[in-house]
């Protein structure tokens, strides 16, 4: 049966956080630095709404706005977390196997894997502002080693093409979840098909800008589609668009379907 | 005790996990303590999270995930 849903911009969770006051243990950075987070599921206690969607139990676009900012280094189990850069730069430090120190800048993406217990720490260094796309995902096990992967998505020369940056394509970061992550950035209008690992699979489709149109919806910056029960999207691109599309296996756990049970979203 | 299926719970700050079956030693809860029996006002040890922000999750564990586990 096909399910879906569509999520306008103006819909998503919207917080700032300040480095001064409640929050300070918790955001890095001088006086005056705030985070600013868009989000589509819930995030912890800071957002009512759909609590997630499959495997994915967070995703947000989030600014870290003056030099220093960030998140200041705290644990995590379980948890896989991704981090696409769309702007500025990122300093990633985690403390899986022997650790590490990272910086990421547009294109550059990570997936870590806090399983059997892992500490991170987010940080924009400099004063330029840093923009990135924040996903937390339930692994597959529980207490895997903790691990960090990263690679880098080339915005130019891998365009008007559906590109696999997370999951079991060649040239993907591999992750503990039956899930993939992809991207389409375009420069020309673009008519593409993804085609889902089963139709019971369920795709998030996120536009970070630009405008894409799948069956009668339309969907423009920030916008977002959330569709199981088929098995292929077809969709088209406007001509300079960036979305990103999260495939996952559909867990129902947590109350996932009790939520949508009580919304009657779902059509 | 095999005939009652124990739970698994997930704080969704963090990602820390509570297992009946193991309890939480280091923190004072023995093995086989239920969800239920703990009380309201008990927080992540790890982040703080109120205990109404776990979710109940069925997934297995890694190889040595329960040992682990057991003594996070």
């Amino acid at each position: 049966m096909t399910q879906s849903f569509v999520l306008r911009a103006g819909e998503r969770g919207h917080d700032v956080i300040y480095s001064e006051g409640s929050a300070s243990s918790y955001v890095a950075g001088h006086p005056g630095s705030f985070i600013s987070r868009e989000s589509s599921f819930n995030f912890h206690q800071y957002q009512s709404g759909r609590p997630g969607f499959g495997a994915v139990r967070v995703f947000g676009d989030e600014t870290f706005h003056g030099a220093g900012c960030g998140y200041n280094m705290h644990p995590h189990h379980n948890f896989i977390i991704c981090a696409f850069v769309l702007e500025g730069e990122l300093t990633h430090i985690n403390t899986a196997g022997r650790g590490t120190v990272d910086q990421l800048r547009q294109g550059d993406y990570y997936v870590f894997s806090a399983g059997s217990g892992g500490k991170h720490c987010e940080l924009s260094i400099s004063p330029e502002d840093m923009h990135a796309i924040y996903l937390w995902l339930m692994p597959n096990q529980l207490y895997l080693p903790p691990s960090y992967l990263r690679a880098h998505f080339d915005l130019r020369t891998r365009r008007n093409r559906i590109v696999q940056l997370v999951g079991d394509s060649d040239g993907a970061l591999p992750v503990a979840q039956d899930l993939r992550v992809s991207r389409l950035v375009t420069d020309r209008r673009t008519a593409c098909t993804y085609t889902q690992r089963s139709p019971e699979h369920g795709t998030y489709v996120f536009v970070k800008e630009g405008e894409l149109r799948s069956g009668d919806v339309t969907l423009g910056p920030r916008d977002s589609l959330g569709i199981s029960g088929v098995g292929k999207i077809e969709c088209e691109a406007a001509d300079t668009t960036d979305v990103f599309l999260v495939e996952t296996v559909m867990l129902d756990a947590g109350g996932l379907s009790a939520w949508e049970q009580e919304h009657g979203d779902h059509h | 005790m095999n005939a009652i299926t124990l739970k698994r719970l997930m704080c969704l700050g963090c990602g820390f996990s509570y297992d009946e079956a193991l309890g939480l030693p280091e923190h004072g809860i023995a093995p086989g303590t239920r969800w239920a029996d703990i009380p309201e006002d008990w927080i992540c040890p790890d982040c703080g999270t109120s205990k109404s922000q776990f979710e109940m999750v069925v997934i297995g564990y890694a190889d040595g995930g329960p040992l682990l586990a057991q003594s996070a």
